[in-house]
């Protein structure tokens, strides 16, 4: 596979929730507009390090983060960081559909609004793009201006990911975006997430290891805490080098 | 550098490395080539966006927008927890000598309460036991009464009955205290004398009465809440197994809500503790202990009475009015005791309902369920004993022997019948619940109705109100309650936002919580007394339209901060989280996500707020009231005329006013009512209209 660069790294990171170690020893690069996965058993850190990329683990009283998370060589964890900015360039889809109570238009809007587009054709053209890249547009294009809670889980959870497409981000962080979505909607949100690579780079955190192997181009083993394998994901699937690592994926426990 | 340079194919040309800060340079955000044009195809060096010198301009506006929006609402925080505090100090302060002086044991044991006569006497032990006698009436009354109303409501009644019975209930705790009292002086005193043939019917039952049904709508609408909140699975668990309704009722739902609705007595006793005019109006308010103990005709004065009665003829800084404060911090004692009950059982409910950390060994509730026939014999002992020193021996037998029977036939009962009987008697206490409220509703509405006329809403009263309108009262409350709202509305919206949404949580927000909870609590006849000395008297504000308006303010203030509080919480935290993540800034986030959805909780809670500011009287009586004015304030530093306070007056000193009384009472009772079932409306309207 061809090398894109690194576009996010991560230096010994190391992050504590109070008295838990929540996240040991993390290295990683993550790849340019590849699909990374990161898989592991539940509670292994693997939304605490994503959560790390975007700093959302700010919101969470008590954490303490030491090492480098190093976005295009300048380093994120700095306090004087601006995270807004930040997290503009880095999107989230979080693992519940969590659409804001407006307008299905107003959602993916949402962003753009905020970062300050007031032209109204603009906003249009932009929203149109997001939703036709989310692979929404077709199924609501009629009623842009209804409330989004009318949607169904697999909608919210694309409506969600058209709203952070709409603000451009380079990363897009995804947290378990199908978990709570049956069969049909989880593939399709799937082959969105093989589309995106093309001008995004992917990160998701997935339970689910056919999910992981289906998708993804690079996959990270977690477990405990550490960062146990990284690789391309044929091999991490096919050729394990950490015992633990072959245990996993081969279902023998987790 | 160059490896972070890549082929893009989303951007075109024109906008590549353009400052990324939306805010402040609008238009000029990466945009998205539109999907007909194809993609263009252009270099971008992310370095470029986040070094670009361009960009600090932006972000230090950005920043410094965020940390003035942050210390706006930090000021609101502290202005009220500095006004809390304040309040709290003031009274303790001012009561402080009168502790000195008398010795706390003998100002609180001390049997006589006669701060004017010759030789002044300071005991508030009548008081604090009529208050404690009026609050146990009021609760016998209320407690059975309240919870067979809640499981009805919550349990039995169809969906369309509910609809009814539901905000019927709700408008029972609109009325304002003045109306009831007003009901109780002209209606209950007026059948209690016919009844027991007494020269007057003003008495501890009488309040006990009237302020149960002041509680029940408390008692109603909290237990309700609480067997609503009972997961629908248990229910369907027990009926499973064979279980009637009523057993599962009893033995499943209900044990469940326990908590909830041991909360719900509690807060309807600080309710009945706290009210003034009500008990005034019906009491007798002689400061005397009953004798004997149970003579439920025996007039008694309450706490709360004794400050309504005697703070207005009082020389500030005299023994008395030292005594009064005393008074006031007893009565704030009280109210602290009950809501830190309240509170210690809220939070049991909810870690009872989250996650089970460190449960009770298994060992220990053995041995509790071991002991609990021993308990339960140890109990009814006990109360039997004092119920024969309360009342005599015939009725201790009865009591016994009831009990008695009730556990003899217990297992015997077939669970149908057993079921009927229960239902029989929750259908009874619904009933006789609807009945006070229409009896009331019809009084005042029948005998208020002939007093309406144009020229009564606005002209001026004369002959002492017998004659003429209540206009300038109408005018008065509308600028009272206006004036409160304005004052309490953004700061209290301010510091709720603070606390929530900016503070960490930790000790200070438990802090401000538990201030305001407390003053929350807190009878509203102690906010009038702080008007009174500190407004009126010490910043010479004097009797004043702005010095009712801030009495009001601070009295309302607590409640809105915690709405707003309980309005912000219901909001979810995934959706601040989507928001942050799509790179808003924390207020942008606040201003767009939180606050909208948030409005009408915000609303229902200020309605609420505006509702009781209108028909309070306690906080008015001193600092801002006239009985009778031509004319209109001319401007805040001027008295106004109020309808609470007017059919006060009107109700207890001005005889032969009777259809003027009704008719007062009837405006009264139609403006409070409006905005009550304005906030209901909202809040049924939204609530349907939000589910996440």
């Amino acid at each position: 596979m061809q090398n894109n660069g690194t576009i996010l790294e991560t230096e010994d990171l190391n992050l504590h929730y109070g008295e838990n170690h929540a996240l040991i020893d993390i290295s990683i690069r993550i790849p340019r507009y590849r699909v990374t996965a990161l898989i592991g058993p539940s509670g292994c850190g693997k939304s605490t390090l994503l959560r790390c990329f975007n700093r959302l683990n700010d919101l969470v009283k008590g954490v303490k983060i030491g090492g480098k998370i190093l976005f295009d060589g300048k380093d994120i964890s700095d306090p004087d960081t601006d995270v807004v900015e930040l997290r503009k360039r880095i999107g989230m889809v979080f693992q519940k559909p969590n659409p804001f109570p407006f307008s299905i238009y107003d959602n993916v809007a949402y962003g753009l609004r905020i970062h300050g587009v007031r032209d109204r054709k603009e906003l249009d053209r932009i929203v149109e793009t997001s939703m036709k890249r989310a692979a929404l547009w077709d199924e609501v294009k009629d009623r842009l201006h209804d409330p989004a809670m009318g949607l169904s889980g697999g909608q919210l959870q694309r409506l969600c990911i058209a709203r952070t497409l709409a603000v451009e981000p380079d990363i897009v962080l995804m947290d378990e975006p199908c978990s709570a979505l049956d069969p049909i909607a989880t593939s399709k949100i799937e082959d969105l997430i093989d589309e995106l690579k093309q001008n995004y780079t992917v990160i998701i955190v997935t339970h689910n290891m056919q999910q992981a192997a289906r998708v993804s181009d690079y996959t990270g083993f977690m477990y405990l805490g550490r960062l146990i394998e990284f690789g391309e994901t044929s091999q991490i699937f096919e050729s394990p080098r950490e015992e633990l690592t072959n245990k996993y994926v081969t279902g023998r426990f987790g | 550098m160059k490896e972070g340079g890549r082929i893009r194919t989303r951007n075109p040309p024109s906008t590549a490395g353009v400052a990324v800060n939306g805010e402040g340079d609008p238009g000029s955000p990466r945009r998205i080539s539109p999907p007909d044009t194809g993609p263009v195809q252009v270099i971008r060096d992310l370095h470029l966006h986040l070094l670009a010198p361009g960009l600090a301009f932006g972000r230090n506006a950005r920043r410094l927008r965020e940390n003035a929006v942050r210390a706006l609402w930090f000021c609101t925080a502290i202005f009220a927890v500095l006004a809390i505090f304040f309040i709290l100090f003031f009274l303790v302060k001012e009561g402080y000598p009168a502790f000195e002086q008398v010795g706390v044991w003998d100002f609180l044991s001390g049997e006589r309460w006669n701060p004017t006569g010759a030789k002044p006497g300071y005991g508030v032990f009548p008081l604090i036991v009529g208050t404690l006698l009026v609050t146990l009436g009021a609760m016998t009354i209320a407690v059975p009464l309240g919870i067979g109303s809640a499981v009805f409501i919550a349990e039995l009644a169809p969906a369309k009955v509910k609809a009814v019975v539901k905000p019927a209930v709700e408008l029972l705790a609109g009325i304002p205290s003045v109306v009831y009292g007003f009901f109780g002086l002209i209606v209950l005193t007026d059948r209690l004398r016919i009844v027991f043939d007494v020269p007057s019917g003003e008495s501890w039952l009488a309040g006990s009465i009237l302020l149960g049904i002041m509680a029940l709508p408390t008692i109603v609408s909290v237990s309700e809440d609480a067997l609503s909140a009972v997961p629908q699975g248990y229910r369907e668990g027990s009926l499973a197994l064979g279980a009637t309704h009523w057993q599962t009722i009893a033995r499943v739902v209900a044990p469940a809500a326990l908590s909830g609705i041991a909360a719900a007595i509690v807060l309807g006793m600080g309710r009945a503790i706290g009210e003034t005019m009500a008990v005034i109006m019906v009491c007798g308010n002689a400061a005397i202990i009953p004798d004997p103990l149970w003579n439920v005709l025996s007039p008694v004065r309450t706490l709360t009475g004794t400050l309504g009665i005697e703070m207005g003829e009082v020389a500030v800084g005299s023994a008395h009015y030292h005594a009064l404060f005393g008074v006031a911090v007893v009565l704030l004692a009280i109210t602290l005791l009950v809501n830190l009950a309240a509170r210690t059982i809220l939070r049991q409910i909810r870690e009872k309902h989250t996650v089970t950390t460190g449960r009770a060994p298994s060992v220990f509730r053995d041995t509790a369920d071991a002991a609990r026939p021993y308990v339960c014999a140890v109990v009814g002992v006990a109360g039997a004993i004092v119920l024969l020193m309360a009342t005599n021996i015939l009725v201790t037998a009865f009591a016994v022997a009831s009990v008695a029977l009730f556990l003899a036939v217990r297992d015997r009962i077939s669970p149908k019948t057993g079921q009927k009987v229960a239902f029989g008697l929750v259908y009874a206490s619904i009933t006789t619940v609807m009945l006070v409220l229409g009896v009331l509703l019809f009084d005042i509405i029948a005998h208020g109705i002939p007093a309406l006329s144009w020229e009564f809403l606005i002209e001026p009263p004369s002959n002492l109100g017998r004659a003429g309108g209540i206009g300038p009262a109408i005018v008065g409350t509308l600028y009272l309650v206006t004036g409160a709202v304005l004052f309490a509305l953004p700061i209290g919206v301010g510091a709720a936002i603070y606390i929530n949404e900016y503070a960490q949580e930790g000790r200070v927000t438990e802090i401000v919580r538990s201030g305001a909870d407390l003053l929350n609590g807190t009878p509203s006849i102690v906010f009038g007394l702080f008007g009174f000395a500190f407004l009126v008297l010490f910043l010479n504000l004097g009797v004043s339209l702005l010095a009712g308006q801030i009495t009001l303010g601070l009295m309302i203030l607590p409640t809105i901060i915690r709405t707003t509080e309980e309005a912000l919480k219901g909001i979810p935290d995934a959706l601040r989280e989507g928001s942050l993540a799509l790179g808003a800034t924390h207020w942008q986030t606040i201003a767009r996500v939180v606050l909208p959805p948030a409005v009408p909780g915000i609303l229902t809670g200020t309605i609420l707020s505006i509702g009781r500011a209108a028909g309070e009287t306690a906080p008015i009586l001193f600092t801002a009231v006239v009985f009778s004015k031509r004319f209109l304030p001319a401007s805040l530093t001027e008295p106004v005329m109020a309808l609470p306070y007017h059919l006060f007056i009107l109700a207890t000193s001005v005889p032969g006013a009777r259809e003027n009384q009704y008719g007062t009472a009837l405006v009264l009772l139609i403006l409070v009512m409006g905005v009550y079932m304005a906030a209901i409306f909202i809040r049924n309207r939204y609530q349907r209209a939000m589910t996440w």
